[in-house]
């Protein structure tokens, strides 16, 4: 079975780990170890200390917390209990006219904004772009992912997470 | 244990079922005994059956006349089980691996055996996608493997076929709106015997098709791909014995099927996942149509993916939209073969790949909609327009499980729709002539979680992506390349942009009469998406083209020509340089035939991108200036990176400026963005007002008739009171 360094992770994480390497690591037998390796890697990342427990995204981790366990951005900010969908406690920017389309598609067709909007869900304290939903109007807000975190670690990891620092409502 | 060499296949068929259902492993099979005496002996057999299926796969490339099975592989063969469950296959179009396994169940289900017999030497072939293919292009040809008189397995090769004789001409029939117009069909039909398909059964060929040589020589090379693996299997039988080949195949697929869940397991992370795309198609006034059909339509594509504690993952389609008289439609064999050729790319890239992946696989395609047709007459010509968009989702919902559980490299965005172009009329020799161009299996694929998506690579339905070599196309039509070229933009925008799309001109030559027809266009809607930031690729490009152009006059004259309609959306470089009649049409293109002289352009998808484009390198994006796959105007405006020109004139990242413009677009972001909850509240009072295009309305009332629980999300999330609907008929 394969092994990396927590280096060639960070580096392949990153994006920078170099194509031929990143291809052979593509091509091999997977690393059983990688998980913990992922998330030390994105733990020394971030700038809060709260464990990162999953990510769910590229800069978003449900984390322990004093809080209990929750949603948090890379920046720190706290989008609430993990199992409510982080989205709602975002800040939201709609392209639904010509004009607001034309700002990402500057030399393309572009969708009728009757039948069609996209919508930007970012962080409201760093601004960062999380998600975008292309939908029709009207089309209810996504819950992208709702993990089974206790199963996952107990029954796939075989390590139990504990109790939550802080039980949430 | 049932003898499987006494009894009729039926009856090994229902057996193998039960034997599943009560022990959960395929056909009984709880203890890998041959893999545990000897594995690998049991690897190389396996290993033998695969080459087999490869080899006869290149060798019957060479026999086909298509330049869609020369040029792009669209072929696939593989070994089955006497049941009809895959054990070994080749790389090509491997969506089919799948529906052939349902093609062979039918025939034992309905009674084949007695009548019409199935003999040593027979061959049978299909394309109906009720009986199990995708699409009536989609014709498969499958070969009994007999043994000392004993059934033991069989051999099946499909081909794409480039015409296939309905009411438009090409493959994918854009205009067929139920089955009677879709073209040829081969329904379970024993199209041969002793190794010879019939003469009667070649002349049906002959009198019903256009362009009968892609699909005659494809016939003939798909059974030499038969027989050759038949012959194959049989000396290996010779070799390793009957009983031991019988426990083989069968241990071979519980292998397969307990891998999946292992590396279910080993990839993701457990839980729902949630995703959904859409589908707009614009037909009011074009000619041909029937009253039949809705003038517009739009589709949404919701999918709940559950990865249970076992490993299994579960797909569920419910809220989706009913089956139309439209080509668009999918069988529940379309839709396995979808789930198959996904799992094969993204999770089967090691060990046994067959039919056992698929068994560690659920699927939920509610009856009544396009995923399964409650009316069998509903056509489904052109099913990769509402398929490649929903496995696109497939492939982002289990990315989002790679991410989550570390494996980056395995994230993807997802596949898109590669619009293609169906001709015929008269050819540039004079005769009668009908084509898929089939260039299309060359779209830009999504972005990866690490990089950029891969440009003009990629398709979902053919891992082997290939655009082919323009001189072979234009051996194959009356058209002539003036332009083959990237378009810029066309990958969706993020940290890593989606693949970049290509499209074609064409400068239409020695014909008077020349249809073009295309299909797989969503110009209204994105029917694709980006992941984690990362926005969609831009729509279905429009149509442009020029009636009766002066280029002739302009070469005469060695005046430049534009060799691609150019990046400004509001006026082409085709009606800057060229004098005749502007065609600028949202596809499907469909309309009067065009002759010599005239200009045609198509372009192809790119795919959706991947995480924040404030995060996205300057250095890799001057690049990506210089060389044409995105726009300075993209850069700057989208990207917030600011370019200089080199001394040499070549575009440079200002990083210092960039940082700065970066800063403001963040800070701009914050002031104009608000509270989700409070644009819930703004929101909700324009879906209480219904207050939606018709086409948009007509969406809501028809999932909300096909699923209560679609209605009842709607309801919840918006808080509508119960007796909230849309009126109207559907």
């Amino acid at each position: 079975m394969s092994e990396y360094s927590k280096d060639v992770i960070r580096e392949l994480v990153e994006g920078t780990l170099p194509w031929p390497q990143t291809r052979r690591i593509m091509s091999a037998y997977k690393d059983d170890d990688r998980f913990f390796k992922y998330i030390s890697v994105l733990q020394d990342r971030v700038s809060f200390d709260d464990p990162i427990l999953l990510p769910v995204g590229e800069r978003l981790f449900i984390c322990d917390s004093g809080e209990g366990r929750v949603t948090r951005c890379e920046c720190g900010h706290s989008f609430g209990d993990y199992r409510r969908n982080w989205k709602l406690a975002a800040v939201i920017n709609v392209r639904n006219t010509e004009g607001s389309l034309r700002d990402i598609y500057p030399n393309s067709d572009l969708p009728d904004p009757e039948w069609m909007e996209i919508r930007e869900f970012f962080c409201p304290e760093c601004a960062h772009l999380h998600e975008v939903e292309a939908a029709a109007p009207g089309y209810p807000i996504v819950h992208d992912f709702q993990p089974d975190l206790e199963g996952f670690y107990r029954d796939w990891l075989g390590k139990p997470l504990g109790a939550p620092l802080k039980e949430t409502a | 244990m049932l003898d499987r060499t006494a009894n009729p296949l039926q009856t090994r068929l229902l057996e193998s079922e039960r034997l599943m259902d009560e022990t959960g492993c395929y056909d009984g099979i709880t203890e890998l005994r041959l893999r545990k005496q000897d594995p690998l002996k049991f690897e190389t057999l396996h290993t033998k059956l695969r080459a087999y299926c490869v080899s006869a796969r290149e060798m019957a490339r060479r026999i086909s006349a298509s330049p869609g099975v020369r040029e792009v592989g669209e072929m696939v063969v593989a070994i089955y089980t006497p049941e009809g469950d895959a054990i070994a296959l080749s790389n090509g179009i491997m969506v089919h691996v799948h529906t052939m396994s349902r093609f062979i169940k039918w025939m034992i289900k309905n009674g084949y055996e007695q009548d019409p017999g199935i003999r040593d030497g027979d061959i049978f072939a299909n394309n109906d996608a009720f009986i199990g293919t995708v699409q009536v292009p989609d014709v498969m040809d499958v070969v009994p493997i007999f043994y000392d008189g004993t059934l033991v397995g069989w051999a099946g090769a499909v081909c794409h076929e480039l015409e296939a004789g309905g009411i438009t001409p090409g493959g994918d029939v854009c205009l067929a709106q139920e089955r009677f117009t879709e073209g040829l069909f081969v329904c379970a039909e024993k199209v041969g015997q002793n190794d010879e398909l019939r003469r009667d059964y070649i002349i049906r060929c002959e009198r019903n098709l256009r362009m009968p040589i892609y699909w005659v020589l494809d016939e003939k090379a798909k059974v030499a791909a038969c027989i050759d693996m038949r012959e194959s299997v049989k000396q290996l039988i010779s070799e390793i014995g009957l009983d031991y080949w019988q426990r083989l195949s069968k241990e071979f697929i519980e292998e397969g099927r307990r891998a999946q869940l292992a590396r279910t397991r080993q990839l993701t992370v457990p839980g729902i996942y949630r995703g959904h795309t859409f589908y707009g198609h614009v037909t009011e006034g074009k000619p041909g149509f029937q009253p039949l059909a809705d003038p517009n339509w739009l589709y949404n594509i919701p999918i709940e993916m559950e990865i249970t504690a076992e490993g299994k993952i579960r797909m569920d389609f419910d809220g989706t939209q009913p089956w139309g008289y439209h080509s668009m439609n999918c069988t529940p064999a379309g839709m396995d073969g979808g789930m198959f050729v996904t799992l094969t790319q993204h999770m089967n890239f090691e060990g046994l790949v067959n039919d056992g992946a698929w068994m560690a696989t659920e699927i939920n395609i509610p009856h009544g909609t396009w995923t399964n047709p409650d009316n069998e007459m509903a056509a489904t010509a052109t099913s990769w327009a509402l398929l490649l968009p929903a496995y696109g989702v497939f492939q982002r919902l289990l990315s989002r499980g790679f991410i989550a559980r570390g494996f980056v490299e395995e994230a993807f965005v997802g596949q898109v729709n590669s619009p293609m172009i169906e001709m015929g009329g008269t050819s540039q020799y004079g005769g009668q002539f009908g084509m898929a161009h089939f260039e299309c299996a060359a779209a830009g694929s999504g972005a990866l979680a690490i990089k950029d998506g891969l440009d003009t690579a990629y398709v979902g339905w053919n891992p082997e992506s290939d655009m082919g070599n323009i001189e072979i196309w234009e051996q194959n039509m009356p058209m002539v390349y003036i332009g083959r070229s990237i378009v810029p933009n066309s990958g969706g925008a993020g940290k890593y942009r989606g693949g970049c799309a290509f499209m074609s001109t064409w400068l239409i030559n020695k014909t008077d009469h020349l249809r073009l027809v295309t299909s797989e266009h969503s110009s209204r809607v994105f029917d694709n998406g980006g992941l984690c930031g990362g926005y969609p690729a831009p729509t279905c490009e429009k149509h442009h083209a020029v009636r009766g152009s002066d280029i002739f006059a302009k070469a005469e004259r060695r005046e430049p020509l534009a060799h691609t309609p150019g990046t400004d959306p509001i006026t082409s470089d085709f009606e800057r340089t060229y004098q005749g009649e502007q065609i600028f049409e949202e596809g499907p293109y469909i309309t009067r035939p065009h002759k010599t002289g005239d200009i045609f352009s198509h372009a192809y998808n790119g795919g959706g991108g991947f995480g924040d484009v404030l995060e996205r390198d300057p250095i890799k994006t001057a690049w990506d200036v210089e060389n044409g796959f995105l726009t300075r105007e993209a850069a700057e405006r989208v990207f917030g990176i600011i370019l200089k020109d080199d001394a040499e004139g070549y575009p440079q990242a200002d990083v210092d400026a960039t940082v700065a413009r970066r800063a403001e677009m963040r800070k701009a972001r914050l002031a104009k963005a608000v509270p989700v909850s409070e644009w819930i509240s703004k929101e909700a009072e324009r879906v209480k007002a219904r207050d939606f295009a018709p086409e948009v309305a007509k969406m809501y009332r028809s999932a909300m008739q096909l699923s209560p629980r679609f209605t009842k999300e709607f309801k919840d999330f918006w808080g509508l009171d119960a007796d909230y609907a849309f009126s109207g008929e559907n």
